[in-house]
């Protein structure tokens, strides 16, 4: 329970900071809301009227305690460029998208990466395993968006087994919608699957020579007996806080995948916000995004406690 | 009763190397028979671990087996293969690793590991392995063993842990155990339990035992027979007890005479340091959100003074705070209060483990340098020359200031550990536990060293050790540690002839001297002691004490003066203090 408390603080502490950082980072940027809004052309009355509407003309901080008692409400504020949407609307409709397309990644990732790990150093220097090592190489040396260009391309418009940028929302038609999100959460897992087989496949080579992998075998235990009743827990051990950065590193990337195949989702949301300068949204969308990230640091800590007894009574 | 159980002939290994193979064990011809303890002595690197591993077969595979046959039970055990081979481990023949701490499985619960074997061998039902689990975990003498089966190994001290460890290799019932080092790894009170278990294991199942070590002491307590192995040969083999008495072969000799000689007690009584009401404590970790500043009292209010010249030991197991102390006498624990002074002195410190505390990036040379350097000694020429000498004075040649720590033998990197800690000039060394990392062979060379530069230079050591049989040949006087208390103190030959408190008397029982002893069953097997607790009242001994007396528990006994004028014999005990003094015959 105490335990559960002091997280819960942190999260507080991690969400008020980092909202702090945002809203400065955003005054001190070029670039203002209401000439975005209204266009370079608008009359100088105009621009005024509506920095007076959206408080752009009062100091920063005084901005920030504003939108703190209301945010403190579940009151986000109106988009700017969305007038007739709330921002907890706007939120609502993209973030499902977003985290659909961030669990299919992740999925992909652990039920791909844990067995090939596994292969690569139950035959360390066996030709598996070295070709496990060459295409692991391959994939981690290409960034996300290239290769979801590349799928696009042999999929999309040589294969055409998809339709490029023919989104297929969620409420339509679920099993469309997740045929549409394949593509890009492989883009998003391959190179990270190939982190975490090279970390699983080193993770474990450096359990088996512990000492009680002897002890172990002296008990006649065979080689798979000893790597999955006696290495694979101990091993992944490390592997889980490693699985866990990339879990935070797939919502950064989802963001670039979102726009390479035109997902509306968090990512497409937040750049069109921050280049039209519609702070609300974007001061959301990061809030979301760092609540998540840290429930999921929150989730491994638990997961930890589970694979290690000794972290358990420590 | 006489045939032969395992049967080893002209058994060969070695590793490839570039310059070819390069040979471990050497035609080694060995034979244990029914109900047999047999022992293999020798130092590492002499092939004994190579040959009880290739037994077990458990080599690794770069290990190369060119010759020779092992046989059990008439059953040859090389060129089997894996599947045949795992129908014999953990049934007709299991292993007892040195280190308890790391050879078990740190995730799996002690019930699992322990009937695993079982499981392996057996179609036993999970409730009839988890009975014969308890069993076996009684039988070793733990206590509780329905709670231990669900608990993990970091739960449970290292005396219990090789415990346990034993519990897994007796519970299938093997006709050969195989013992590699168990106790080295434990403290000497745990270390006699240990090794009366393991007898007493021999005595009840009649299995055989392969016991190795490098400890003669441990092996003579032990074996009925013995090997002497060196460099891949058996040298030696015999009567356990007429090998040791009276050594043919000229390593043997060396091993079993490995201690030097004692030195002259210095009459100087200047005073170096000067200990009055020294308390140590450890800061806890501090939590963010809690203000209460934590921290564990390590060293209760201890009094002593070191003189020039002297040589003064601390002994104690570990956990006892001889490390705490020396390292807040060098200055690297600064929570402290109590009087710690010393005249303009820095005094330096030896470690236990020459393999990690020399930088491994840096050239031998480098690392002696460095403390001229921070003493402001700017001419590169006078450094280097200095270096020089004292790579001589330390036993080594010049050339090994161009060498890396990882070149070097253990023996080696203990001998510059001393020289850096002498490089200053400084006269004050703390010693910690400065030769229990080495072989017995080596450990007599670097106590020699130690011996040597005393004289040489005048130096006074603070010589902290577990092993009472070198602290014995080494020292002038001696502290006994426990729990952060000196419990006594007195000259060397006084506290060894006549040990006074109940815990010194414990620790000597449970050495093994050069000499026969009859009553080897003064420690029970299954006398676990209590884990020691810090009592906030009466005697902190209380607990683990045989002679303790009512009055123990509330009154806190204080330090009492029972030696001759000139030679204070201080003993930290309530009945000693009322006049009773033990006799032998207790």
């Amino acid at each position: 329970m105490k335990y559960f408390i002091k997280k819960i603080i942190t999260l507080i502490i991690t969400l008020l900071f980092i909202s702090l950082l945002t809203f400065t980072a955003f005054s001190v940027i070029p670039g203002d809301a209401a000439i975005s809004k209204l266009g370079v052309d608008a009359s100088p009355e105009a621009i005024a009227r509506v920095r007076a509407e959206y408080e752009l003309d009062q100091p920063v901080m005084t901005r920030y305690v504003h939108w703190l008692e209301k945010a403190l409400h579940g009151d986000f504020g109106r988009s700017y460029k969305y007038d007739t949407m709330t921002v907890t609307q706007l939120l609502k409709s993209r973030l499902p998208v977003t985290i659909l397309l961030a669990v299919m990644s992740f999925v992909i990732i652990v039920v791909i990466a844990l067995p090939l790990g596994m292969l690569s150093a139950r035959f360390a220097g066996k030709w598996l395993d070295v070709l496990i090592n060459q295409l692991t190489q391959i994939t981690m040396a290409i960034p996300s968006f290239f290769l979801g260009i590349i799928l696009t391309v042999i999929f999309g418009l040589v294969l055409k087994v998809f339709q490029p940028g023919g989104y297929v929302s969620m409420q339509e038609d679920l099993k469309g919608c997740l045929e549409y999100l394949i593509l890009p959460a492989v883009a998003v897992a391959l190179p990270k699957i190939a982190m975490v087989v090279k970390y699983l496949r080193n993770s474990v080579l450096s359990e088996m020579k512990k000492d009680y992998v002897r002890t172990a075998y002296s008990k006649g235990n065979s080689v798979n007996q000893v790597l999955y009743g006696h290495v694979l827990r101990n091993a992944l051990i490390p592997v889980i806080t490693f699985v866990a950065m990339v879990a935070a590193e797939i919502l950064a990337g989802s963001l670039v995948i979102e726009q390479v195949f035109s997902i509306p989702g968090m990512g497409r949301l937040m750049i069109t916000s921050i280049s039209t300068r519609d702070y609300p949204v974007v001061q959301a969308a990061v809030l979301y995004i760092t609540s998540i990230v840290v429930i999921i640091n929150f989730l491994v800590d638990i997961l930890y406690q589970l694979a290690d007894p000794r972290v358990r009574t420590a | 009763m006489d045939k032969e159980l395992l049967k080893i002939e002209n058994l060969t290994i070695g590793f490839p190397t570039k310059s070819g193979i390069h040979t471990v064990v050497d035609h080694v011809n060995l034979e244990v028979g029914k109900g047999e303890i047999v022992g293999i002595v020798g130092e590492s690197g002499s092939g004994k671990s190579m040959t009880s591993l290739a037994v077990m077969g458990l080599l690794s595979e770069e290990a190369q087996v060119s010759e020779g046959s092992i046989q059990l039970n008439g059953q040859e055990l090389l060129g089997m293969s894996r599947e045949e081979r795992r129908k014999i481990q953990g049934k007709n023949m299991s292993m007892i690793f040195q280190e308890p701490m790391t050879s078990l499985n740190p995730v799996m619960k002690i019930g699992t590991q322990v009937g695993e074997s079982l499981k392996l061998h057996t179609d036993l039902d999970k409730e009839a392995i988890r009975g014969r689990v308890i069993e076996a975990l009684a039988s070793v003498g733990l206590r509780n063993p329905e709670l231990l089966v669900d608990q993990y190994p970091h739960e449970i001290s290292g005396g219990m842990r090789q415990r346990v460890m034993i519990a897994m290799a007796i519970i299938n019932h093997p006709d050969l155990i195989i013992a590699d080092e168990p106790t080295t790894a434990l403290d000497v009170t745990v270390q006699a339990q240990i090794l009366n278990l393991l007898k007493k294991i021999h005595r009840d199942t009649g299995s055989s035992i392969l016991f190795i070590s490098h400890d003669l002491n441990v092996i003579k307590e032990v074996c009925q027979k013995v090997v002497v192995m060196y460099k891949g040969v058996i040298v030696e083999r015999g009567d356990a007890k007429e090998v040791l008495k009276h050594p043919k072969h000229e390593y043997t000799r060396k091993l079993v005479a490995s201690m030097p000689d004692q030195v002259r007690k210095s009459q100087n009584t200047k005073k170096l340091l000067e200990v009055q009401d020294l308390n140590v404590y450890y800061k806890e970790n501090k939590k963010l959100f809690s203000s209460k500043d934590k921290r564990k009292h390590i060293i209760h209010g201890m009094s002593f003074d070191l003189y020039e010249g002297e040589i003064l030991g601390v002994v104690g197991e570990s956990g006892c705070g001889k490390s705490t102390l020396a390292k807040t006498i060098v200055g690297l624990n600064r929570e402290y209060d109590g009087k710690l002074e010393m005249d303009h002195l820095k005094p330096q410190m030896v470690f236990q483990d020459p393999f990690s505390s020399l930088n491994p990036a840096r050239k031998i040379g480098w690392i002696l340098e460095e403390p001229l350097k921070l003493k402001g000694i700017k001419d590169k020429k006078q450094r280097k020359e200095l270096v020089n000498q004292m790579l001589t004075e330390i036993g080594l040649d010049p050339s090994f200031a161009n060498r890396y720590a990882r070149e070097l033998s253990g023996g080696q990197r203990q001998r510059i550990s001393i020289g850096l800690s002498l490089m200053r000039g400084e006269k004050l060394i703390i010693a910690d536990e400065p030769v229990s990392a080495l072989d017995v062979t080596v450990q007599s060379q670097i106590l020699r060293l130690l011996l040597k530069l005393h004289d040489e230079k005048n130096l006074t050591y603070m010589f902290i050790s577990h092993d009472l049989n070198v602290v014995h040949h080494m020292c002038h006087r001696v502290i006994v540690m426990y729990l952060g208390r000196i419990v006594e103190m007195a000259d060397v030959d006084e506290l060894y002839d006549h040990p006074c408190h109940p815990y010194t008397r414990m620790l000597f029982d449970s050495i093994l001297t050069d000499e026969e002893k009859e009553t080897t069953d003064s420690v029970t097997v299954n006398e676990i002691l209590p884990e020691t607790v810090d009592g906030d009242g009466g005697c902190p001994f209380y607990g683990r004490c045989r002679y303790a007396g009512e009055n123990c528990l509330s009154e806190v006994p204080t330090l009492t003066d029972i030696g001759t004028p000139g030679h204070p014999h201080l003993v930290r005990c309530e009945r000693i203090a009322y006049g009773e003094k033990y006799t032998a015959a207790d």
